[in-house]
């Protein structure tokens, strides 16, 4: 689908890193954004996740400059951008709503910034031709925005972007306005097109697929602080804390508060689970208040001796190759587990299960107690 | 090319297009040599009259038609600033009010005692000093219809006795009886007068007054004169055969068409039930110098030229005019002599302010009484009050120190609270507040300019004018005399005509009134128009915004004529039903009763303004989801539920901003009341701002006193949209 | 829901309309019958049909001419045409143009004074006419423009102007903001996100105020009879008002005038009412 032309490319492609140091950003009495840090290298893919009200919108926004820091610094590459406008900084950016301007024809559209930045007409035409094929839409070049589709219109706001070859890309939940199966096919060719085109890119959203498969570096924000930052599959392997625990992985992971024991062996237990491995973590100490946390995935379906807990299965749904069973413990705790497919669990039937892999998280403090 | 298409290629060419346009604008018309400014109020042969006799002047002359009715306020606007004419034309009761205002020079030269007979002299003298140079004599006098009747009748009884050998439809006299201006020749045949003129007092009051009243009365109630007829009325009566006389001026002959109706103008007649002579009043033109004019020995010239022997008998044959001089041989004509001889016999209306402030409450006191409302006494005593009201002594100068002091305080706490304001933000934050608002500023500069110049300026001014007194250009302090005679109905009851409490309520009703119909009838017709499945809708659409095209002052005219008695299509109407139906509904007079003439008022604003809400309301309909609809319908909601639980919730808070515009317009609606009703019957249907007009453009311009109308009527609205507000903002969002 | 109960229900939606249109087309029907009728009748007519039909009064009305004192002669009522047009036109261009920038900066920037702003030009519609005319005046006066057409169109500025900023601030807040920013991203200055994006986009409502404007000069007569004296600075509905005096009311030339005054602005409105509905309600502009 991509038709890119690598050989066109007339200009060295121009990457930066992205520093942010300590952002802080506040609107009247609501402080959103509470020091801050990015660190992003040359032409990596950085997703900002988090819930709505999270601040990585705002985020984004600064970078883009469309809003002011309160404090703090923004550094593209060596150069200090934290007080440039907009179109100081290099910069392009894909709009959840497109911000398609209505009266510009698609032509138009894309070539909007080349005008404002007084390219001559030939260049022009050669970028919008290129772009255009890369991304399909050369069809639809006359056309005026409101006569595109929902996906035409996602690609002339990638195209517009593109087509002023800047240093940074931003995306602002460019998938949200699509239909999933559609979402799932640009994902794709958004990555595709970030490992031919090599620009650094800051993206944002609140939707963990979208997060996990696009990020080289994977920032989670909650609360206007970054919880976790790192590669995707690290974070999920290793959350810091309950909330990153929660927030990646889907079905959410099981969490339950309970104290720490030790059992008539003298294993370590978080409740009445055993602890497997407890070297891989610090601070044990009975009667320590922790929350224990289960992902759905690290449960395996064993027989009746090996169990470290049943599940009475109450709603079952087939994924194809996997089997999520909602059911609750026999402390009547709601509880989820994810099998696979050649298991047949009827709706009533008890599961002895193993856990795999458990990560527990101090009480108070929220933090994991991995080592 | 449609007009966004203009107005591209305007942005395109903008500045230089405003420039061109600047200064064609600014190039007001250009006054080549200085010609002699020279105004006038004369249409037809009156005017060709005054052309010919401008061909033999000698100067140049620039000629200028102003309306009547826009007369003496232009003259009031333009020459106390040096501007306006130099030489202007006008009738001689208007000149007590001039002199006031500085607007009339003395003439420089003397009039001559042998040229002009002693009251016409008078007429023009104030304070021992002529003021103008009389031209002619204008007055009432009976027209008599010949084809109808043979001979004029001596007596208004014997014109009354005609009244049954008319063809029906025929009125026997036509006048306008619900006049003061002609019910003075009555009331003189009855011993009585508007003003005593050797006191300088109000007279229409007293026993001769209540009879010739309750005589004019009874003629109305014998058919023999129609009840409200106006001046063009009793011209189309008179014209078309269907009065046998009338009481007119010579205006009247002039809108007559000799070949289609043959009459004869007479003395008025005398009245049987006293045995005196009708006697009218008498107006005297004359022409009269502007300060400015009185500088100007051109101008000085044109006056003796108008005025002049030779003018005269220019204006007698062409315009057969009666000459207001006594020394002229004039060839024969019997119209003019006919009014000739009334002139004699007519003594001249008084030109002091005491008259001046006779008209209204006279002219309403006699409305009133035909109404048949009141008794005359009753009717007369309120006019006297209302006149004492007019004449009342204006409030004495008061100290403005206390204004001052509260002025201070008023800027010490506007600091107070900036720097209260400042410290809450804390430190440097206003200034980095003010700094950031900096790129907003540069926008808004033109604006604020703008606004404040043309806006806010005249605004402060004309509210800072309610704490003086006096006539424009003369103004003293008075403190808050003003509102307290305002909120104590100036001594008057509290619930009397005019009082601002009954007029408030008259205002309010007339807004609630108007705006319910605005919205109901536009919401409606939006629903309607957006319905699915509706055919023809932009069809529709167009033809039901037209009234909104319609420039406004048209269709307020329009709709007066439609509510006339006679011959508006609203008794066309009501004709048309009784011949379908056999019934015998009577024509209503409108304007002679209040909730008639309101009526009317509403009927006409509501036309005016329901397509603005109609166009809202669809506005605001298209940006209503229909899924939401849709599962509303699912639930099992009625048409009617989903219209009142799901349509108007969702669309009333983007048409609230347009309903308190609406409702501030509509409170301050002054074209449709003035131009419609015009107040009718007897001030009752007037609002605040038609109020607040008469205060400074009629009765003497108390112009301070109007401005504390207009500065309550802003408070009043300020505070109610404050409470909406709050109340609104309260309600579930 | 039936066949027969639509059919019903569509009979009646139309019956309510056709009422509606009757009222609203039936006084001007009246006025055009009044223009062309021959005889000024005093029986009532229902039906707004002309009486010996005529175009006298029209030609009457149109074709007044005036003897300059030079001896030529102009064709007056076309030159009054003129003024009306120019007075509109350079009315709504001012006020158009001082209000967009002015509505923008309410619509879109946080400023100090803002709120204050928005209420004290609010506060302004509430404040009667008639008292702040004669300060208008005087200030008219100081500035040398009393009896000029630009005067004139500076009273008809100072009602155009806050109309078309309330207009024209509520026309922005509909545009999406994310497309100025993506303007700037683009490369444009905030001047040239709103030149190049915005006011494009708020094109119709910027006609439609433009039109509004335009009737508040078009359809004024007191100040303009009171402002101006000079027969050939006359804008229309002075001339138009000066036929119906107290005493000799030429209604059908009124009505003829009336007929030829209205066309112009009812073309317009013509043309532009499409836009009126989008531009009243929030709805805006949509992508």
């Amino acid at each position: 689908m991509w038709q890119t032309r690598p050989e066109s490319r007339d200009s060295p492609v121009c990457m930066v890193s992205v520093r942010a140091k300590q952002l802080i950003k506040r609107f009247g009495e609501t402080t959103v954004l509470r020091g801050v840090e990015l660190d992003i290298p040359d032409g990596k893919f950085a997703v900002l996740v988090g819930p709505s009200g999270c601040g990585k919108s705002t985020l984004l926004r600064l970078l883009a400059g469309l809003e002011r820091v309160s404090s703090g610094s923004i550094w593209f590459g060596e150069r200090e951008v934290t007080t440039l406008e907009p179109r100081e900084r290099d910069i392009a950016m894909v709009f959840q709503s497109y911000a398609l301007y209505p009266h510009m024809t698609v032509r138009k559209n894309l070539e909007f910034g080349l005008r404002l930045r007084k390219t001559d007409a030939a260049t022009m035409t050669a970028r919008v031709e290129e772009v255009a094929g890369m991304l399909d839409i050369a069809h639809l070049l006359d056309r005026l925005p409101r006569a595109l589709s929902g996906g035409q219109r996602q690609r002339v706001a990638m195209g517009r972007a593109i087509v002023r070859r800047p240093a940074l890309f931003l995306f602002d939940e460019p998938l949200s306005n699509l239909d999933p199966a559609l979402r799932a096919q640009v994902r794709v060719e958004i990555r595709k097109l970030h490992d031919e085109l090599g620009v650094t890119s800051v993206y944002v959203t609140h939707d963990q697929v979208e997060a996990m498969t696009l990020a080289d570096v994977l920032y989670v924000l909650e609360g206007g602080e970054v919880q976790q930052r790192g590669r995707p599959i690290d974070i999920y392997r290793e959350p810091d804390n309950v909330f990153v625990a929660q927030f990646l992985g889907s079905p959410a992971m099981n969490v339950r508060s309970v104290e720490l024991a030790r059992g008539p062996a003298g294993e370590w237990r978080a409740g009445s689970v055993p602890i497997a491995q407890p070297s891989a973590f610090a601070g044990l100490e009975v009667g320590r208040g922790v929350i224990v946390g289960v992902r759905p995935h690290d449960l395996a379906l064993v027989g009746e001796a090996e169990a470290d807990l049943r599940l009475r299965a109450e709603v079952v749904e087939t994924l194809g190759p996997e089997l999520t069973v909602h059911g609750t413990l026999e402390s009547d705790e709601p509880f989820v587990a994810v099998l696979p497919a050649e298991h047949a669990v009827e709706r009533g039937d008890t599961l002895a299960l193993r856990i795999e892999r458990l990560h527990l998280f101090d009480a108070q403090t929220r933090q994991s107690l991995r080592c | 090319m449609t007009p966004a298409d203009v107005l591209r290629s305007a942005t395109v060419r903008f500045w230089p297009a405003l420039v061109a346009l600047a200064l064609w604008l600014a190039a007001s018309v250009a006054h080549a040599g200085e010609p002699i400014r020279l105004w006038h109020a004369y249409r037809g042969a009156e005017e060709q009259a005054l052309d010919e006799i401008l061909a033999s002047f000698e100067g140049e002359v620039d000629l200028l038609a102003v309306p009547y009715d826009a007369f003496a306020s232009k003259l009031e606007s333009t020459v106390p600033l040096g501007e306006g004419p130099d030489v202007y034309i006008d009738a001689h009761e208007r000149l007590g009010d001039f002199v006031e205002r500085g607007i009339v020079a003395p003439l420089p030269f003397a009039l001559s005692p042998e040229a002009y007979p002693d009251k016409v002299i008078a007429a023009v003298t104030i304070d021992g000093r002529p003021y103008a140079a009389p031209t002619s004599q204008k007055c009432l006098a009976l027209y008599v219809n010949t084809a109808l009747v043979a001979e004029p009748p001596a007596s208004v009884e014997r014109i009354a006795a005609l009244a049954d050998a008319l063809p029906d439809g025929t009125f026997a006299l036509a006048y306008e009886a619900r006049g003061a201006y002609a019910h003075a020749a009555v009331l003189a045949a009855f011993g009585g007068a508007l003003l005593d003129t050797a006191a300088d007092d109000y007279a229409f009051e007293g026993p001769e007054a209540a009879r010739s009243l309750e005589f004019v009365a009874a003629l109305i109630e014998a058919g023999v004169v129609p009840e409200d007829a106006d001046g063009a009325l009793v011209t189309n009566l008179f014209g078309a055969g269907q009065a046998a006389t009338a009481i007119s001026g010579p205006w009247l002959a002039a809108d007559l068409d000799r070949d289609q109706i043959a009459y004869v103008v007479v003395p008025l007649p005398t009245i049987e039930a006293t045995g005196e002579r009708m006697r009218p009043l008498l107006t005297v033109e004359a022409v009269m110098l502007s300060p400015r004019g009185a500088q100007n020995p051109a101008a000085v010239d044109l006056v003796e030229h108008l005025s002049g022997a030779e003018a005269a008998a220019i204006r007698a044959r062409v315009a057969r005019s009666v000459p207001a001089r006594a020394d002229l041989e004039l060839p024969p004509d019997p119209l003019r002599e006919a009014f000739a001889a009334q002139a004699e016999l007519a003594e001249p209306t008084p030109s002091t302010a005491a008259m001046r402030a006779v008209w209204e409450p006279a002219n309403r006191a006699i409305r009133k009484y035909l109404r048949g409302e009141v008794e005359a006494e009753v009717a007369l005593a309120e006019a006297r009050r209302r006149y004492d009201d007019l004449r009342r002594p204006p409030p004495p100068p008061a100290s403005p120190t206390p204004a001052l002091v509260v002025l201070g305080l008023l800027c010490l706490f506007g600091a107070g609270l900036l720097v209260h304001r400042a410290r809450k933000l804390g430190p440097g934050a206003g200034l980095a507040a003010l700094r950031q608002s900096l790129p907003a500023y540069r926008y808004v500069a033109l604006g604020v300019v703008a606004v404040g110049v043309l806006v806010v300026l005249p605004i402060l001014f004309g509210a800072g004018a309610a704490l003086f007194a006096g006539k424009p250009h003369a103004m003293y302090y008075v403190g808050l005399a003003n509102f307290t005679q305002i909120l104590t109905a100036r001594g008057g009851s509290l619930l009397a005509t005019g009082s601002f409490y009954v007029v408030l309520a008259v205002t309010v009703l007339w807004t609630v009134v108007n705006v319910a119909f605005h919205l109901g009838i536009g919401v409606a017709l939006g629903l309607v128009l957006s319905r699915p499945a509706m055919r023809l809708r932009g069809l529709y659409r167009v033809l039901l915004i037209v009234p909104w095209a319609v420039p406004s002052y048209v269709t307020a005219l329009a709709w007066r004529g439609m509510f006339h008695r006679q011959f508006g299509a609203v008794t066309g109407l009501i004709h048309a039903i009784n011949d379908l139906l056999g019934t015998s509904l009577e024509p209503i007079a409108w304007f002679s009763n209040f909730s008639t003439a309101f009526a009317a008022n509403v009927a006409t604003n509501v036309w005016l303004g329901f397509p603005f809400m109609m166009v809202v309301t669809l506005g605001a309909l298209a940006a209503v989801p229909s899924d939401v609809l849709e599962a509303a319908e699912v639930d099992g909601a009625s048409r009617w539920q989903r219209l009142t639980r799901i349509t108007l919730p969702i669309v009333a808070p983007t048409m609230i901003p347009a309903v308190t515009l609406g409702a501030i317009w509509t409170f301050n609606m002054f074209n449709v009341v003035f131009l419609v009703s015009g107040g009718d019957p007897d001030g009752t249907t007037d609002i605040l701002v038609s109020e607040a007009y008469r205060w400074a453009f009629t009765r003497e311009a108390q112009y301070g006193y109007a401005a504390a109308y207009a500065v309550l009527i802003f408070l009043l609205l300020l505070i109610t949209s404050r409470v909406a507000d709050r109340l609104l903002n309260r309600g579930p969002k | 829901m039936t066949r027969r109960a639509d059919l019903l229900e569509s009979l009646a939606a139309h019956t309510v309309i056709l009422l509606a249109v009757c009222f609203s087309l039936y006084p001007i029907l009246w006025v055009v019958s009044l223009a062309f009728s021959g005889a000024t009748s005093l029986e009532p007519q229902v039906l707004p049909i002309p009486v010996e039909p005529t175009l006298e009064p029209m030609r009457e009305v149109v074709g007044a001419t005036r003897v300059e004192p030079d001896g030529g002669e102009i064709w007056l009522f076309g030159r009054q045409l003129a003024n009306s047009l120019v007075v509109s036109t350079a009315t709504a261009l001012i006020g158009v143009s001082i209000a967009i920038p002015t509505a923008y900066a309410f619509a879109r920037f946080e400023f100090v004074g803002r709120r204050e702003g928005m209420r004290l030009l609010l506060a302004t519609q509430m404040f009667p006419a008639v008292a702040s005319a004669v300060p208008l005046f005087m200030i008219l006066e100081a500035l040398e423009l009393l009896n000029t057409r630009t005067g004139l169109v500076l009273c008809y500025a100072s009602t155009s102007v806050p109309f078309a900023v309330f207009q024209l601030r509520s026309a922005f807040e509909a545009i999406p903001e994310d497309l100025e920013e993506a303007a700037m991203v683009d490369g444009a200055t905030r001047f040239e996100a709103f030149v190049r994006v915005v006011l494009p986009i708020a094109r119709p409502a910027i006609a439609v105020t433009f039109l509004f404007a335009f009737m508040t000069a078009y359809n004024e007569f007191i100040l303009a009879a009171t402002l101006l004296d000079d027969e050939r600075a006359f804008t229309l509905p002075v001339v138009l008002q000066r036929f119906i005096g107290e005493y000799d009311a030429r209604w059908d030339l009124f009505a003829a005038g009336a007929i030829v005054v209205s066309l112009p602005v009812m073309l317009l409105f013509y043309q532009v009412q499409r836009h009126m509905v989008a531009g009243l309600g929030a709805g805006g502009v949509k992508g």
